[in-house]
């Protein structure tokens, strides 16, 4: 844990390191300020909100501390899943926006080994690996699609992963789920969507009485994996010196005899692997079914969570984990008479101060370094 | 009379003094040169002027009165112009709408193009700078875009104008083109501050020369009272060796050869055409010839970015079927580049991460696949301090190194790999005299130690100072080969410009 902590905060070296803590929790810090002034506007107490926000969120202990903290880390596995797929392919210089069709790829295959019948008799031990196993490979080959071609035909990858977004829904719920398709329960069982998965399919709770399942832990355990990957590995080193070259066409890495077309596919392929187990998570912790109409998104939070977790690993675990707290404690404020969309502004002014980190850098560090050395240089002056 | 007056001027970056207590003054209506080295302290000076930095302290005086400049807004008002190494033009606009960008004239709340084209025919007449102001900027030369700039600040009224590095991106005929240009500003009494580290042409166009030398003033001296020779004394600090050492080594066996190379270049055309040559153990062979004759074609085709569309390319007599720069690598090529920033670092990466790029995967910098710290950190220290990279700390990102800093660890890098071809595409451009230096004695060594070398450059006194034999390439063909002794730079400029031919030498 130690060493850990040595590599992550102590190894960077540089010489305001802490300023890539300290923006993005300045920029939180200003969104919620904004988002007080919104509902200000509209005669309603700021406080309040955030009082009832923050609650319910799991965030700070209080009254039914144990279910919402549940709740929180349940929506989070999942942001931080897509959020971790946005932020590999970022960081390899690839804009992919296809977390969204891979996660529901990855919830379909989920449900689909869940409940098919030769698998579904297997012992939980064997079932649930086996599952997570045929997610992460159908996930990786939907996003290599779109790695094959932006590596081998030069076709930009964010046309292809919205187009394999509409594709995989259409697939999904045009074809394979409604009554009547390959996937469907029969009309008999009464249940629309698939039929439910095995119990031997669900991911085991780890806090009793609550939904909170092993998947949080599956996800911190990605999170150290591609941590590991990108800053340990000559496959991470070759990843990183891509991504920085980018807008040059990779052309420094491609002098120096690095496969960037091979590794473009294999980013490709993990991220998809990654939204995918995010599915999967929906599926076998919440829903145990893929439902007619699912409720998405999670894909496209993703670029949010990856975004204010600045695209490193540590920092999308502790966004994934914050964005949970907002969907969690969204409903109380309800109580307030705000509507429940509300911490999805908050969501939004993150975003936007993010976007504008450059500005928030340049005045903390105006006030916080530059204040400093002005006035060592007056006193030096003087003397 | 003075223009412009910088006193005690301090500029403190993060890691660096860039300017240490300069005074300095420049008269009005003379051409007033700053050499020094890169990263000597000159644009950075000219920069707070511009109002593009602000000093940590200092004054500036601007036709005698104190001004206080915060930004180039500032500057532009009180008659100050810049033209940049990069120019800030828009390529899809007209001549003209980039000259009047910011300060278009109006007719009611419209754009009155009509006028403005008159304005801009009007002050090209005026300066003699004869440019059409329809055109795009995208179909002009770069010399004709400089031009452009150039009208840019003199139609907001500028009376100091300051150039930084303008000569970086010409042709040798662009330069006198626009060395007439500045003559005839001087000659309208414009001020001109002339910012370079080429010797030869300060001494060419310069009435009086600051040298200036890590941050500090080394001396104003005048055109006739001074020669090259002691002008590169106190930039670099210390005698400078401009003759290029000989060495005469062994020919050995062939590492490299180009059999009817043919090449085409991004717009289709033949860039190169049945191009055969071979490059020896031991051998410096240098490829002359005027930037755009088949030098990118010929580079971009060993390193396997475009497909030949017909001939080999063979190392050490072994042909290379499907060139790649990993295959190329493998077979014993190493490669300089003169495109540090794309093509030869990865700038946010520290030096420690730059110098193992390409041998990253090799034992002992990995294992199976996973990152070794401390033998990097090793070997990335080792080298530094071998290729006295400054600052020596292997932490810094490359992009904080100077340009000549930037070159030491490319060549740090790709000595440290194995090789017996050294493919060195213009390996000095850009840098000053110490690091251009640094690389001569560097490929003289590897020549010493059996390395063959393919040297393309656009410096005929490089050539001829270093290689064995020399290739004239001209519109994408190989007009001449001759050694240097038996030939002058006006040979070579001739068959450079396609004007002669010459045999083969037999050998």
């Amino acid at each position: 844990m130690k060493e850990i902590f040595y590599r992550i905060f102590v190894r960077r070296r540089e010489k305001y390191w802490w300023m890539n803590i300290l923006v993005p929790l300045v920029s939180i810090l200003l969104a919620l300020i904004v988002g007080a002034i919104f509902i200000k506007s509209t005669g309603r107490s700021p406080l309040l909100a955030y009082k009832l926000l923050f609650n319910a969120s799991g965030l700070i202990p209080g009254p039914y501390w144990r279910s919402s903290f549940a709740e929180m880390l349940l929506s989070a596995s999942m942001f931080i899943a897509t959020g971790l797929a946005f932020a590999i392919a970022a960081k390899g210089g690839l804009f992919s926006i296809g977390a969204e069709g891979q996660f529901i790829i990855g919830a379909v295959v989920a449900a689909y080994f869940g409940y098919a019948k030769p698998f579904a008799g297997l012992p939980a031990i064997i079932h649930i690996p086996l599952i997570l196993i045929m997610v992460m490979l159908f996930g990786g080959s939907w996003g290599l699609i779109a790695g094959y071609l932006k590596a081998k035909r030069g076709i930009h990858e964010v046309i292809v992963t919205i187009m394999l977004n509409w594709i995989a829904f259409e697939l999904i719920e045009g074809w394979l789920v409604p009554t009547g398709g390959p996937m469907a329960a029969k009309v008999e069982t009464g249940v629309s969507g698939t039929p439910y998965i095995s119990p031997t399919a669900k991911l085991p709770i780890i806090l009793h009485n609550t939904r909170l399942n092993i998947g949080i832990l599956i996800i911190i355990a990605v999170v150290y994996f591609v941590w590991f990957i990108l800053y340990r590995t000559t496959f991470g080193y070759e990843v990183r010196a891509m991504g920085y070259t980018a807008i040059y066409n990779m052309e420094a890495p491609k002098v120096s005899g690095i496969n960037t077309s091979k590794r473009i596919m294999q980013i490709m392929f993990l991220s998809g692997a990654i939204a995918a187990l995010g599915g999967s998570f929906i599926v076998l912790g919440i829903l145990s079914q893929y439902p007619p109409v699912f409720e998405g998104g999670y894909g496209f939070d993703g670029i949010a969570v990856a975004l204010i977790g600045q695209n490193e690993p540590v920092g999308i675990l502790l966004s994934g984990i914050l964005i949970g707290a907002l969907r969690t404690g969204a409903t109380a404020v309800q109580i307030a008479r705000i509507p429940k969309t509300f911490p999805a502004i908050i969501e939004g002014l993150i975003v936007a101060f993010i976007a504008l980190q450059e500005l928030v850098r340049y005045l903390l560090f105006k006030f916080l370094v530059k204040s400093k050395k002005s006035s060592s240089v007056t006193e030096g002056g003087v003397k | 009379m003075e223009a412009l007056a910088v006193k005690n001027i301090i500029k403190q970056f993060p890691n660096v003094l860039a300017n240490d207590n300069v005074t300095l003054t420049i008269e009005k209506g003379e051409i007033f040169a700053l050499v020094g080295e890169n990263g000597a302290g000159k644009s950075t000076l000219m920069k707070i002027v511009y109002g593009l930095y602000t000093s940590s302290s200092g004054e500036i005086y601007v036709f005698g009165k104190k001004e206080d400049i915060k930004t180039p807004e500032d500057s532009i008002k009180l008659k100050i112009g810049m033209v940049h190494q990069e120019f800030m033009l828009i390529p899809r606009f007209t001549v003209t709408e980039n000259i009047v960008l910011g300060d278009e004239p109006r007719k009611g709340f419209l754009f009155d193009y009509r006028r403005a084209v008159k304005e801009v025919r009007e002050l090209s007449d005026k300066f003699g700078l004869k440019i059409d102001p329809a055109e795009k900027v995208e179909n002009l030369t770069v010399g004709v875009q400089q031009k452009v700039e150039i009208l840019k600040i003199l139609r907001r009224g500028a009376e100091i104008l300051i150039f930084d590095e303008p000569t970086a991106v010409l042709t040798p005929e662009e330069t006198q083109e626009l060395f007439k240009t500045l003559n005839a500003l001087k000659n309208d009494g414009k001020t001109i501050v002339f910012i370079s580290h080429k010797l030869n042409e300060v001494m060419e166009i310069a009435d009086r020369i600051g040298v200036m030398r890590r941050g500090r003033l080394q001396g104003v001296v005048n055109k006739k009272d001074t020669n090259e020779q002691e002008l590169a004394k106190m930039m670099v600090g210390r005698d400078v060796v401009l003759e290029l050492p000989k060495a005469e080594v062994k020919r050995g066996g062939e590492v490299f050869s180009v059999r009817d190379l043919s090449v085409k270049n991004l717009k289709g055309i033949l860039g190169l055409k049945r191009v055969s040559f071979e490059v020896h153990s031991g051998e410096i062979v240098g490829i002359a010839g005027i930037e755009g004759n088949g030098q990118v074609e010929l580079v971009n085709a060993i390193l396997g970015f475009w497909k030949p569309v017909g001939g080999k390319i063979s190392i050490n007599g072994e042909e290379i079927k499907l060139i790649t720069p990993y295959n190329m690598r493998t077979k014993g090529m190493a490669y300089i580049t003169e495109d540090r920033k794309r093509r030869g670092l990865v700038l946010p990466f520290k030096a420690r991460e730059n110098v193992i790029m390409g041998q990253h995967t090799l034992y002992p910098f990995s294992n199976k696949g996973i990152l070794n710290d401390r033998e990097i950190d090793a070997f990335a220290t080792k080298k530094l301090q071998e290729f006295d990279v400054r600052p020596p700390d292997i932490y810094s990102k490359a992009e904080s190194f100077s340009g000549g800093n930037q070159q030491k660890l490319i060549l740090a890098k790709e000595m440290s790999m194995k090789h017996n071809f050294l493919l060195a595409s213009q390996p000095t451009r850009g840098l000053d005299i110490g690091a251009t230096e640094f690389v001569y004695k560097m490929l003289v060594e590897e020549k010493k130690k059996g390395t063959g070398i393919l040297l393309i450059s656009l410096e005929l006194t490089e050539i001829m100072g270093l290689s064995d034999r020399i290739l004239v390439l001209y519109s994408g063909e190989i007009v001449g080969e001759v050694t240097p002794e038996e030939t002058t730079e006006e040979e070579l400029g001739l068959m450079m410009l396609g004007l002669k031919r010459k045999e083969k030498v037999v050998q």
